[in-house]
Protein backbone atom coordinates (compact mmCIF):
# COMPACT_ATOMS: atom_id res chain seq x y z
CA UNK A 1 0.00 0.00 0.00
CA UNK A 2 2.85 2.36 0.91
CA UNK A 3 4.57 1.52 -2.36
CA UNK A 4 1.40 2.46 -4.14
CA UNK A 5 1.32 5.72 -2.23
CA UNK A 6 4.90 6.49 -3.21
CA UNK A 7 4.15 5.65 -6.81
CA UNK A 8 1.13 7.90 -6.59
CA UNK A 9 3.24 10.76 -5.27
CA UNK A 10 5.81 10.38 -8.02
CA UNK A 11 3.12 9.93 -10.66
CA UNK A 12 0.95 12.78 -9.44
CA UNK A 13 3.93 15.10 -9.39
CA UNK A 14 5.21 13.62 -12.63
CA UNK A 15 8.69 14.40 -11.41
CA UNK A 16 11.08 11.91 -12.98
CA UNK A 17 10.04 12.85 -16.49
CA UNK A 18 9.98 16.54 -15.72
CA UNK A 19 13.27 16.66 -13.99
CA UNK A 20 14.98 14.78 -16.77
CA UNK A 21 13.91 17.52 -19.13
CA UNK A 22 14.84 20.14 -16.59
CA UNK A 23 18.44 18.97 -16.24
CA UNK A 24 18.86 18.70 -19.99
CA UNK A 25 19.79 22.39 -19.89
CA UNK A 26 23.14 21.42 -18.36
CA UNK A 27 24.17 19.82 -21.63
CA UNK A 28 24.56 23.34 -22.94
CA UNK A 29 27.47 23.77 -20.54
CA UNK A 30 29.78 21.76 -22.77
CA UNK A 31 28.83 23.81 -25.80
CA UNK A 32 29.37 27.10 -24.01
CA UNK A 33 32.70 25.90 -22.59
CA UNK A 34 34.70 26.98 -25.61
CA UNK A 35 32.74 30.19 -26.00
CA UNK A 36 33.50 31.10 -22.38
CA UNK A 37 37.19 30.29 -22.77
CA UNK A 38 37.36 32.49 -25.84
CA UNK A 39 35.62 35.30 -24.01
CA UNK A 40 38.09 34.97 -21.14
CA UNK A 41 41.00 35.09 -23.60
CA UNK A 42 39.58 38.23 -25.17
CA UNK A 43 39.00 39.78 -21.74
CA UNK A 44 42.63 39.14 -20.83
CA UNK A 45 43.55 40.88 -24.08
CA UNK A 46 41.71 43.98 -22.85
CA UNK A 47 38.51 43.60 -24.87
CA UNK A 48 35.74 45.54 -23.05
CA UNK A 49 33.03 43.98 -25.23
CA UNK A 50 34.09 40.47 -24.18
CA UNK A 51 33.93 41.47 -20.51
CA UNK A 52 30.44 42.87 -21.03
CA UNK A 53 29.31 39.63 -22.66
CA UNK A 54 30.84 37.55 -19.89
CA UNK A 55 29.05 39.58 -17.20
CA UNK A 56 25.74 39.45 -19.07
CA UNK A 57 25.96 35.68 -19.58
CA UNK A 58 26.95 34.78 -16.02
CA UNK A 59 25.60 37.72 -14.01
CA UNK A 60 22.15 36.20 -13.59
CA UNK A 61 23.48 32.95 -12.13
CA UNK A 62 25.86 34.68 -9.71
CA UNK A 63 23.14 37.07 -8.55
CA UNK A 64 20.61 34.24 -8.21
CA UNK A 65 22.99 32.13 -6.10
CA UNK A 66 23.82 35.12 -3.90
CA UNK A 67 20.15 36.06 -3.46
CA UNK A 68 19.02 32.54 -2.68
CA UNK A 69 21.89 32.06 -0.24
CA UNK A 70 21.62 35.37 1.63
CA UNK A 71 17.89 36.00 1.18
CA UNK A 72 18.49 39.76 0.92
CA UNK A 73 18.52 41.75 -2.30
CA UNK A 74 20.99 44.45 -1.24
CA UNK A 75 23.44 41.88 0.12
CA UNK A 76 23.08 39.82 -3.05
CA UNK A 77 23.83 42.88 -5.20
CA UNK A 78 26.92 43.78 -3.16
CA UNK A 79 28.15 40.21 -3.25
CA UNK A 80 27.57 39.92 -7.00
CA UNK A 81 29.69 43.02 -7.47
CA UNK A 82 32.38 41.59 -5.21
CA UNK A 83 32.36 38.34 -7.17
CA UNK A 84 32.86 40.09 -10.51
CA UNK A 85 35.49 42.40 -9.07
CA UNK A 86 37.39 39.33 -7.95
CA UNK A 87 36.76 37.65 -11.30
CA UNK A 88 38.25 40.63 -13.07
CA UNK A 89 41.30 40.63 -10.82
CA UNK A 90 41.93 36.88 -10.94
CA UNK A 91 40.79 36.10 -14.47
CA UNK A 92 44.34 35.21 -15.45
CA UNK A 93 44.31 32.36 -12.88
CA UNK A 94 41.49 30.60 -14.77
CA UNK A 95 42.78 27.69 -16.85
CA UNK A 96 40.32 26.36 -19.40
CA UNK A 97 41.89 22.89 -19.18
CA UNK A 98 41.01 22.59 -15.48
CA UNK A 99 37.23 22.85 -15.98
CA UNK A 100 34.52 25.13 -17.28
CA UNK A 101 34.44 28.83 -16.57
CA UNK A 102 30.98 28.35 -15.06
CA UNK A 103 32.29 25.95 -12.42
CA UNK A 104 35.28 28.22 -11.69
CA UNK A 105 32.95 31.21 -11.29
CA UNK A 106 30.47 29.26 -9.15
CA UNK A 107 33.29 28.06 -6.90
CA UNK A 108 34.50 31.63 -6.50
CA UNK A 109 30.95 32.79 -5.73
CA UNK A 110 30.44 30.01 -3.22
CA UNK A 111 33.72 30.79 -1.43
CA UNK A 112 32.77 34.46 -1.16
CA UNK A 113 29.34 33.52 0.15
CA UNK A 114 30.81 31.25 2.80
CA UNK A 115 33.23 34.02 3.84
CA UNK A 116 30.32 36.42 4.02
CA UNK A 117 28.26 33.90 5.99
CA UNK A 118 31.01 33.54 8.60
CA UNK A 119 31.61 37.28 8.76
CA UNK A 120 27.94 38.13 9.34
CA UNK A 121 27.14 35.31 11.73
CA UNK A 122 26.80 37.67 14.68
CA UNK A 123 24.44 40.04 12.88
CA UNK A 124 22.22 37.20 11.80
CA UNK A 125 21.89 35.98 15.38
CA UNK A 126 19.73 39.04 16.08
CA UNK A 127 18.18 39.49 12.65
CA UNK A 128 16.60 36.06 12.72
CA UNK A 129 14.26 34.67 10.12
CA UNK A 130 11.95 33.82 13.02
CA UNK A 131 10.81 37.43 12.82
CA UNK A 132 9.63 36.83 9.27
CA UNK A 133 7.79 33.64 10.09
CA UNK A 134 4.56 35.20 11.43
CA UNK A 135 4.49 37.58 8.43
CA UNK A 136 4.87 34.71 6.00
CA UNK A 137 2.25 32.65 7.75
CA UNK A 138 -0.10 35.60 7.71
CA UNK A 139 0.55 36.12 4.03
CA UNK A 140 -0.17 32.52 3.11
CA UNK A 141 -3.28 32.58 5.28
CA UNK A 142 -4.47 35.80 3.62
CA UNK A 143 -4.02 34.42 0.17
CA UNK A 144 -5.68 31.20 1.21
CA UNK A 145 -3.17 29.18 -0.81
CA UNK A 146 -1.90 26.85 1.87
CA UNK A 147 -2.97 24.00 -0.35
CA UNK A 148 0.40 23.69 -2.05
CA UNK A 149 -0.58 25.67 -5.12
CA UNK A 150 1.45 28.77 -4.32
CA UNK A 151 3.46 29.78 -7.38
CA UNK A 152 5.50 32.49 -9.11
CA UNK A 153 6.77 35.42 -7.10
CA UNK A 154 5.07 34.40 -3.85
CA UNK A 155 6.55 30.94 -4.06
CA UNK A 156 9.94 32.47 -4.80
CA UNK A 157 9.78 34.71 -1.73
CA UNK A 158 8.71 31.87 0.51
CA UNK A 159 11.39 29.63 -0.90
CA UNK A 160 13.97 32.30 -0.21
CA UNK A 161 12.84 32.64 3.40
CA UNK A 162 12.67 28.87 3.85
CA UNK A 163 16.19 28.39 2.43
CA UNK A 164 17.56 30.64 5.16
CA UNK A 165 16.45 28.05 7.71
CA UNK A 166 18.80 25.47 6.23
CA UNK A 167 22.41 25.03 7.26
CA UNK A 168 24.83 26.54 4.69
CA UNK A 169 25.97 23.07 3.53
CA UNK A 170 22.45 21.89 2.75
CA UNK A 171 21.41 25.28 1.38
CA UNK A 172 24.22 25.50 -1.16
CA UNK A 173 23.55 21.95 -2.36
CA UNK A 174 19.86 22.70 -2.96
CA UNK A 175 20.60 26.04 -4.64
CA UNK A 176 23.23 24.63 -6.99
CA UNK A 177 21.23 21.57 -7.99
CA UNK A 178 17.56 22.50 -7.85
CA UNK A 179 17.76 26.18 -8.68
CA UNK A 180 20.90 26.53 -10.78
CA UNK A 181 20.68 23.06 -12.31
CA UNK A 182 24.34 22.12 -12.09
CA UNK A 183 25.47 18.53 -12.66
CA UNK A 184 26.44 16.48 -9.59
CA UNK A 185 30.07 16.34 -10.67
CA UNK A 186 30.08 20.11 -11.17
CA UNK A 187 28.63 20.67 -7.69
CA UNK A 188 31.21 18.24 -6.29
CA UNK A 189 33.98 20.35 -7.88
CA UNK A 190 32.47 23.60 -6.65
CA UNK A 191 32.10 22.36 -3.08
CA UNK A 192 35.23 20.21 -3.07
CA UNK A 193 33.39 17.10 -1.80
CA UNK A 194 32.62 13.70 -3.37
CA UNK A 195 29.48 13.25 -5.46
CA UNK A 196 27.99 10.91 -2.84
CA UNK A 197 28.22 13.66 -0.25
CA UNK A 198 26.57 16.10 -2.66
CA UNK A 199 23.65 13.71 -3.18
CA UNK A 200 23.29 13.02 0.51
CA UNK A 201 23.33 16.76 1.37
CA UNK A 202 20.88 17.44 -1.43
CA UNK A 203 18.34 14.95 -0.10
CA UNK A 204 18.69 16.15 3.45
CA UNK A 205 18.40 19.74 2.22
CA UNK A 206 15.25 19.03 0.22
CA UNK A 207 13.66 17.13 3.12
CA UNK A 208 14.53 19.94 5.53
CA UNK A 209 13.12 22.48 3.09
CA UNK A 210 9.85 20.54 2.87
CA UNK A 211 9.63 20.48 6.66
CA UNK A 212 10.19 24.26 6.84
CA UNK A 213 7.60 24.86 4.11
CA UNK A 214 5.17 22.72 6.06
CA UNK A 215 5.78 24.92 9.07
CA UNK A 216 4.93 27.91 6.87
CA UNK A 217 1.72 26.01 6.07
CA UNK A 218 2.64 26.04 2.39
CA UNK A 219 2.94 22.29 2.10
CA UNK A 220 0.48 19.83 3.54
CA UNK B 1 18.74 -2.16 0.20
CA UNK B 2 19.66 -0.31 3.38
CA UNK B 3 18.66 3.26 4.32
CA UNK B 4 22.13 4.72 3.52
CA UNK B 5 22.01 3.27 -0.02
CA UNK B 6 18.47 4.53 -0.40
CA UNK B 7 19.58 8.06 0.54
CA UNK B 8 22.40 8.08 -2.03
CA UNK B 9 20.31 6.65 -4.89
CA UNK B 10 17.31 8.85 -4.07
CA UNK B 11 18.67 11.85 -6.04
CA UNK B 12 18.99 9.73 -9.18
CA UNK B 13 15.51 8.35 -8.57
CA UNK B 14 14.13 11.90 -8.41
CA UNK B 15 15.99 12.73 -11.63
CA UNK B 16 14.60 9.58 -13.25
CA UNK B 17 18.09 8.23 -13.88
CA UNK B 18 17.61 4.73 -12.42
CA UNK B 19 17.00 1.38 -14.00
CA UNK B 20 13.66 -0.40 -13.67
CA UNK B 21 15.14 -2.84 -11.13
CA UNK B 22 16.58 -0.07 -9.03
CA UNK B 23 13.31 1.83 -9.17
CA UNK B 24 11.51 -1.26 -7.93
CA UNK B 25 14.07 -1.76 -5.14
CA UNK B 26 13.67 1.85 -4.00
CA UNK B 27 9.91 1.61 -3.93
CA UNK B 28 10.12 -1.69 -2.09
CA UNK B 29 12.42 -0.16 0.53
CA UNK B 30 10.14 2.86 0.93
CA UNK B 31 7.28 0.46 1.42
CA UNK B 32 9.05 -1.19 4.34
CA UNK B 33 10.80 1.81 5.96
CA UNK B 34 8.62 4.63 7.31
CA UNK B 35 11.53 7.08 7.70
CA UNK B 36 12.68 6.62 4.10
CA UNK B 37 9.10 6.86 2.87
CA UNK B 38 8.79 10.23 4.61
CA UNK B 39 12.12 11.34 3.19
CA UNK B 40 10.97 10.40 -0.32
CA UNK B 41 7.72 12.31 0.10
CA UNK B 42 9.49 15.41 1.48
CA UNK B 43 12.06 15.39 -1.31
CA UNK B 44 9.36 15.23 -3.99
CA UNK B 45 7.35 17.97 -2.36
CA UNK B 46 10.39 20.25 -2.04
CA UNK B 47 11.44 19.72 -5.67
CA UNK B 48 7.88 20.38 -6.85
CA UNK B 49 7.70 23.59 -4.83
CA UNK B 50 11.08 24.83 -6.09
CA UNK B 51 9.89 24.29 -9.67
CA UNK B 52 6.93 26.56 -9.06
CA UNK B 53 9.10 29.41 -7.78
CA UNK B 54 9.78 32.31 -10.11
CA UNK B 55 13.27 32.60 -11.55
CA UNK B 56 15.47 35.33 -10.15
CA UNK B 57 16.61 38.14 -12.44
CA UNK B 58 19.21 40.70 -11.42
CA UNK B 59 18.34 44.41 -11.73
CA UNK B 60 19.64 45.71 -15.10
CA UNK B 61 21.52 48.57 -13.42
CA UNK B 62 23.54 46.04 -11.42
CA UNK B 63 24.85 44.41 -14.59
CA UNK B 64 25.62 47.83 -16.11
CA UNK B 65 27.46 48.88 -12.96
CA UNK B 66 29.55 45.73 -12.96
CA UNK B 67 30.33 45.97 -16.68
CA UNK B 68 31.59 49.55 -16.51
CA UNK B 69 33.04 49.84 -13.04
CA UNK B 70 34.69 46.47 -12.32
CA UNK B 71 37.57 47.16 -14.76
CA UNK B 72 38.30 50.30 -12.75
CA UNK B 73 38.12 48.37 -9.50
CA UNK B 74 35.26 50.41 -8.01
CA UNK B 75 31.90 48.74 -7.86
CA UNK B 76 30.98 49.06 -4.24
CA UNK B 77 28.09 51.27 -3.19
CA UNK B 78 28.40 55.01 -2.62
CA UNK B 79 28.92 54.95 1.14
CA UNK B 80 31.80 52.52 1.07
CA UNK B 81 33.51 54.14 -1.87
CA UNK B 82 33.33 57.66 -0.42
CA UNK B 83 36.61 58.77 1.07
CA UNK B 84 38.85 57.51 3.79
CA UNK B 85 37.07 59.44 6.58
CA UNK B 86 33.63 57.99 5.83
CA UNK B 87 35.14 54.53 5.54
CA UNK B 88 36.90 54.70 8.87
CA UNK B 89 33.83 56.33 10.45
CA UNK B 90 31.63 53.52 9.09
CA UNK B 91 34.15 50.95 10.33
CA UNK B 92 33.96 52.32 13.86
CA UNK B 93 30.21 52.79 13.84
CA UNK B 94 29.38 49.42 12.28
CA UNK B 95 29.60 47.38 15.52
CA UNK B 96 27.31 49.88 17.27
CA UNK B 97 24.74 50.39 14.52
CA UNK B 98 22.93 47.13 15.09
CA UNK B 99 19.30 46.49 15.92
CA UNK B 100 20.17 44.90 19.26
CA UNK B 101 21.74 48.16 20.45
CA UNK B 102 18.65 50.18 19.52
CA UNK B 103 17.19 50.02 23.02
CA UNK B 104 20.52 50.87 24.68
CA UNK B 105 20.92 53.81 22.35
CA UNK B 106 17.40 55.02 23.06
CA UNK B 107 18.08 54.79 26.81
CA UNK B 108 21.36 56.70 26.42
CA UNK B 109 19.63 59.47 24.51
CA UNK B 110 16.87 59.58 27.11
CA UNK B 111 19.41 59.74 29.95
CA UNK B 112 21.28 62.58 28.26
CA UNK B 113 18.00 64.39 27.63
CA UNK B 114 17.09 64.10 31.32
CA UNK B 115 20.56 65.23 32.37
CA UNK B 116 20.29 68.16 30.00
CA UNK B 117 16.92 69.07 31.48
CA UNK B 118 18.34 68.94 34.99
CA UNK B 119 21.29 71.06 33.89
CA UNK B 120 18.85 73.64 32.60
CA UNK B 121 19.45 73.23 28.88
CA UNK B 122 16.28 74.31 27.12
CA UNK B 123 15.22 72.18 24.20
CA UNK B 124 13.04 74.36 22.06
CA UNK B 125 11.30 73.31 18.89
CA UNK B 126 13.50 73.55 15.83
CA UNK B 127 12.45 76.05 13.17
CA UNK B 128 13.76 76.17 9.58
CA UNK B 129 15.45 79.47 10.40
CA UNK B 130 17.47 77.72 13.11
CA UNK B 131 19.04 75.48 10.51
CA UNK B 132 20.75 78.41 8.78
CA UNK B 133 24.48 77.64 8.98
CA UNK B 134 25.30 81.25 9.98
CA UNK B 135 22.79 81.20 12.83
CA UNK B 136 24.00 77.77 13.87
CA UNK B 137 27.62 78.90 13.85
CA UNK B 138 26.84 82.11 15.76
CA UNK B 139 24.89 80.18 18.36
CA UNK B 140 27.65 77.65 18.67
CA UNK B 141 30.30 80.37 18.90
CA UNK B 142 28.33 82.26 21.56
CA UNK B 143 27.75 79.08 23.50
CA UNK B 144 31.42 78.20 23.17
CA UNK B 145 32.55 81.57 24.55
CA UNK B 146 30.04 81.47 27.38
CA UNK B 147 31.08 77.94 28.27
CA UNK B 148 34.76 78.95 28.23
CA UNK B 149 34.11 82.01 30.43
CA UNK B 150 32.06 79.95 32.84
CA UNK B 151 34.78 77.32 33.01
CA UNK B 152 37.46 79.92 33.65
CA UNK B 153 35.36 81.57 36.37
CA UNK B 154 34.56 78.24 37.95
CA UNK B 155 38.24 77.33 37.94
CA UNK B 156 39.29 80.62 39.43
CA UNK B 157 36.59 80.50 42.12
CA UNK B 158 37.45 76.98 43.10
CA UNK B 159 38.49 76.94 46.80
CA UNK B 160 41.63 74.84 46.40
CA UNK B 161 42.77 76.87 43.41
CA UNK B 162 42.02 80.06 45.32
CA UNK B 163 44.05 78.87 48.32
CA UNK B 164 46.96 77.75 46.17
CA UNK B 165 46.87 81.01 44.26
CA UNK B 166 46.76 82.96 47.56
CA UNK B 167 49.71 81.00 48.91
CA UNK B 168 51.60 81.53 45.70
CA UNK B 169 50.83 85.22 45.84
CA UNK B 170 51.98 85.38 49.46
CA UNK B 171 55.10 83.48 48.61
CA UNK B 172 55.75 85.78 45.67
CA UNK B 173 55.15 88.83 47.85
CA UNK B 174 57.50 87.45 50.50
CA UNK B 175 60.12 86.85 47.84
CA UNK B 176 59.63 90.35 46.48
CA UNK B 177 59.82 91.76 49.99
CA UNK B 178 62.99 89.75 50.69
CA UNK B 179 64.50 90.84 47.43
CA UNK B 180 63.47 94.43 48.18
CA UNK B 181 65.09 94.38 51.62
CA UNK B 182 68.24 92.76 50.18
CA UNK B 183 68.42 95.47 47.60
CA UNK B 184 67.95 98.05 50.28
CA UNK B 185 70.83 96.67 52.40
CA UNK B 186 72.94 96.36 49.26
CA UNK B 187 72.27 99.95 48.48
CA UNK B 188 73.21 100.89 52.00
CA UNK B 189 76.55 99.04 51.75
CA UNK B 190 77.13 100.50 48.37
CA UNK B 191 76.25 103.93 49.70
CA UNK B 192 78.82 103.72 52.54
CA UNK B 193 82.04 104.24 50.58
CA UNK B 194 80.35 107.04 48.75
CA UNK B 195 79.60 108.71 52.09
CA UNK B 196 83.21 108.03 53.20
CA UNK B 197 84.42 109.45 49.98
CA UNK B 198 82.24 112.47 50.53
CA UNK B 199 83.58 112.73 54.08
CA UNK B 200 87.17 112.43 52.75
CA UNK B 201 86.66 115.17 50.25
CA UNK B 202 85.11 117.27 52.95
CA UNK B 203 88.16 116.56 55.09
Amino acid sequence: MAAAAVAQISLSLNLPGQTQGMWAGSAGTARSLDADSQLVERCLGGDQGAWEQLVKIHGRRVYAICLRFTGKENEAQDLTQDVFLRVFKTLSSFRSGEGSFGVWLTRLTRNLLIDHYRRTKLERATDSIEEQLPVLEERTALHGRADGMLAGREASELLQAALQRLSPELREAVILRDLEELEYREIARVLGVPEGTVKSRLNRGRAELARVLRRYKVLV
Amino acid sequence: MICAEFEVILSDYVDGNVSVEMRRAIEQHADQCAACRELLRDVFHAVAFIERAEEVTPPPELITRIVYHAPQGRVRNEFESSGFLSRSFAKWLQPVLQPRFAMSMAMTILSFAMLGRCAGIQVKELKPADLNPVVLWNNLEGKGYRLWDRTVKYYENFRLVYEIETRLKEFRDEQDAARGSRNQTGNETKAMPQEDRERGTRK
